[in-house]
C-alpha cells in the first residue's frame, strides 16, 4: 500500500493545546482489514503507527512522525450479553456515546472519570480512572479485546482464557497492538444521587476515612486561593450516608451513572498527577498544600484533587497492587507551568508516587520500571508483539527506556 | 415600575490582591473582591477584563448576575480564562448588558491587624 501525504495543514493539536505535530499520514480506517494493511505498510517501511482517540492526553504517548491512526470510525455497540453485564464495544468509542448506547441496553459503567470525552480505548490505554474506594480504574473493566498486534496478526484474548495477556493490555498505551473492540465488564444501567459540599479543608482531613467509607464515589476539590474544599459524593439513591455536617450542601442531582457523574470541561489546563498508597495521601496532600501556600499561590489559582481509586492487578497500572489515591495539580494551559509542576511532583515521587500515562511527568525508563513489578513481563510481551517496533516511537522508546532499534 | 439603577461600563484601576494573609481561610483571604448588584428584572452577564502594567490584557471573564440579586465574586478565584497572579498591580473594566452597580473591596490581612478599604467603582 502506497500512502498518500495528507495535506500539510493536518497538524495534530492535543485538547490542552501544548502537544502539536505534524504527522506524515493521518489515518481514519473503518475496518480492522484496512488497519492491517497499515500495519503492513509500516513494517515495510519501518513507520511509527501511534492511535489516538480524542486527543485528551497532554503526555506525547500518540506523537509519531509517521502515521497516526484515529479509530473514529470503529465505533458502536456490537453485542451485550445482559446475564454476565458485558459489552463489546468498537474502541474507538467516545465514553459520553457510550453511557448512552449502554443504557439503551439496559446497561452502564462501573465508575466514569471526571470527563467523558474520551475514547473507551484511551481511557483503558492510559489507566484512567475515577473516584471511590472500592471503585477501579477504568482499565480494569476490560474483560476482552481484539486488536491487531505489531505483525499485523488479529487476535483476541479474553480473561477467562488469556489472563495474563488481558492484564498486560489493560494500561498498555498502545505499545502491544491497536485495539479495535473491547469487551467490558459493565454492571445494570443505575442511578446515583450526586452532592456537592463547601468545607474547611482541615475539617475534610478529619473526617476523610469515614467519608471514604461511607460513600460510594467520593473525592475533593482544593482551593489554594480560600484554602477551602469542595466535596462530590455519589451513591445510590436507595442509600442515605451519614450527613456530613461539618460540611455546607451546594448542590444536588439525580440522574443515571452516565449522565451525572462526568462534567463538561472547556477551559484549557495542565496537569500533572500521581497515584500513592492510600495510606499516605493524607500526609502527602498536607505537604503539597503546606507547599502551594508558601511557594505557589501567586500564581496558581487552580485546585488541587484528591481521589481514592481500588487497586488492580494490571502490569502498568498505577494502582498495582496498592490502593492509591490519586492527586492532580492544575495550571490554565496559557499560563507557565513547568516550575510549579517540578516542584510538586518532587513531593509526590517522594511518596513512592506513580505517575498518570496520560498527564505531565518527567518520569522514563529505569526510573519507571522500578515502580512497576510486572515492568519486564510487560516489556517481553511488547517485543514478542511488535518485533518492528511499528509502535514504538521515539516519545514511547524514551518513556518505556527500549530499544528502538531491532 | 422602579427606576434602573446604575450603569451597563464600570472600571477599577487599582487592583492589586495582597499576597500573604493571616488568619483562618477563607474568610480571612487578604482579596480583592467584586460585588455587582443587578436591582433589575433581566438576568445580567457581566464580562470582565483585567489589564496589566506589562502585559496584554485578559479577558473577558464571564459573570451571571441573576435578576434582583447581588454577586459577590473575589478576584483571587477567577480563573477563566487565567488566573489573576497575586501582589501584581492590575485594572478591571466591566461591561454588563444591563445596568448594575458595582463596588470594590480590599481585604488585606497580611499582618494581623486586618485592613479593609471599599469604594465604588468608577461608572463608565
Amino acid at each position: 500500500m502506497t500512502l498518500l501525504r495528507t495535506h500539510s495543514t493536518d497538524e495534530f493539536v492535543n485538547w490542552s493545546g501544548s502537544l502539536r505535530f505534524r504527522p506524515y499520514a493521518r489515518l481514519w480506517p473503518a475496518t480492522e482489514a484496512a488497519i492491517g494493511a497499515f500495519v503492513q505498510d509500516a513494517i515495510a517501511h519501518s513507520r511509527v503507527i501511534r492511535v489516538v482517540g480524542s486527543g485528551h492526553s497532554s503526555s506525547p504517548l500518540v506523537q509519531t512522525p509517521d502515521m497516526l491512526l484515529s479509530l473514529r470510525d470503529l465505533h458502536g455497540l456490537i453485542d451485550y450479553d445482559k446475564q454476565s453485564s458485558q459489552a463489546t464495544v468498537g474502541a474507538g468509542t467516545r465514553l459520553h456515546d457510550l453511557g448512552t448506547i449502554l443504557h439503551g441496553a439496559g446497561l452502564g459503567m462501573q465508575n466514569l472519570g471526571d470527563v467523558d470525552t474520551q475514547t473507551i480505548a484511551g481511557v483503558i490505554g492510559t489507566g484512567t480512572h475515577g473516584s471511590g474506594r472500592k471503585l477501579q480504574n477504568i482499565s480494569a473493566s476490560l474483560v476482552g479485546v481484539r486488536l491487531i498486534t505489531g505483525t499485523g496478526e488479529q487476535v483476541e484474548w479474553s480473561l477467562e482464557q488469556q489472563p495474563d495477556l488481558i492484564r498486560a493490555a489493560r494500561v498498555s498505551m498502545g505499545l502491544l497492538g491497536i485495539f479495535t473492540a473491547v469487551r467490558l465488564q459493565l454492571q445494570p444501567a443505575y442511578r446515583l444521587r450526586r452532592r456537592e459540599y463547601c468545607a474547611r479543608t482541615d475539617d475534610c482531613l478529619a473526617h476523610l476515612d469515614e467519608v471514604a467509607d461511607s460513600h460510594r464515589n467520593f473525592d475533593f476539590y482544593w482551593y489554594p486561593r480560600r484554602d477551602e474544599v469542595k466535596l462530590r459524593t455519589l451513591n445510590p439513591p436507595e442509600v442515605e450516608p451519614p450527613a456530613l455536617p461539618f460540611a455546607r450542601c451546594i448542590n444536588e442531582e439525580l440522574g443515571f451513572s452516565h449522565e451525572i457523574i462526568a462534567r463538561e470541561r472547556q477551559l484549557k489546563f495542565e496537569e500533572l498527577e500521581y497515584f500513592i498508597p492510600a495510606e499516605a495521601g493524607p500526609e502527602c496532600f498536607q505537604d503539597i498544600r503546606r507547599r502551594i501556600l508558601e511557594r505557589h499561590r501567586q500564581h496558581v489559582g487552580w485546585r488541587v484533587l484528591y481521589r481514592l481509586i481500588a487497586r488492580d492487578d494490571a502490569y502498568l497500572s498505577p494502582v498495582h497492587n496498592r490502593d492509591s489515591v490519586a492527586i492532580s495539580v492544575h495550571q490554565n494551559a496559557s499560563l507557565p507551568y513547568q516550575a510549579y509542576f517540578n516542584d510538586i511532583e518532587f513531593i509526590l515521587r517522594s511518596y513512592d508516587g506513580r505517575p498518570h500515562w496520560g498527564k505531565r511527568h518527567s518520569l522514563h525508563g529505569e526510573t519507571l520500571s522500578q515502580l512497576y513489578p510486572r515492568w519486564s513481563d510487560f516489556m517481553q510481551l511488547r517485543r514478542r508483539l511488535d518485533p518492528h517496533n511499528i509502535f514504538l516511537s521515539e516519545q514511547l522508546a524514551h518513556l518505556s527506556g527500549e530499544e528502538r532499534a531491532p | 415600575m422602579m427606576r434602573t439603577i446604575g450603569a451597563k461600563v464600570w472600571a477599577i484601576p487599582g487592583g492589586h490582591v495582597p499576597l500573604r494573609s493571616s488568619g483562618e481561610e477563607p474568610r480571612h483571604t487578604s482579596r480583592d473582591e467584586l460585588c455587582v448588584l443587578n436591582a433589575g428584572h433581566a438576568d445580567v452577564t457581566v464580562q470582565l477584563t483585567i489589564y496589566y502594567e506589562d502585559r496584554e490584557p485578559v479577558g473577558p471573564y464571564p459573570l451571571k448576575v441573576p435578576a434582583q440579586r447581588v454577586r459577590h465574586v473575589r478576584f483571587n478565584d477567577l480563573i477563566d480564562p487565567q488566573a489573576l497572579p497575586l501582589d501584581t498591580p492590575y485594572a478591571a473594566v466591566l461591561v454588563a448588558d444591563h445596568p448594575v452597580v458595582v463596588q470594590f473591596t480590599r481585604h488585606d490581612t497580611s499582618q494581623n491587624a486586618n485592613a479593609i478599604a471599599t469604594t465604588l467603582a468608577f461608572a463608565g
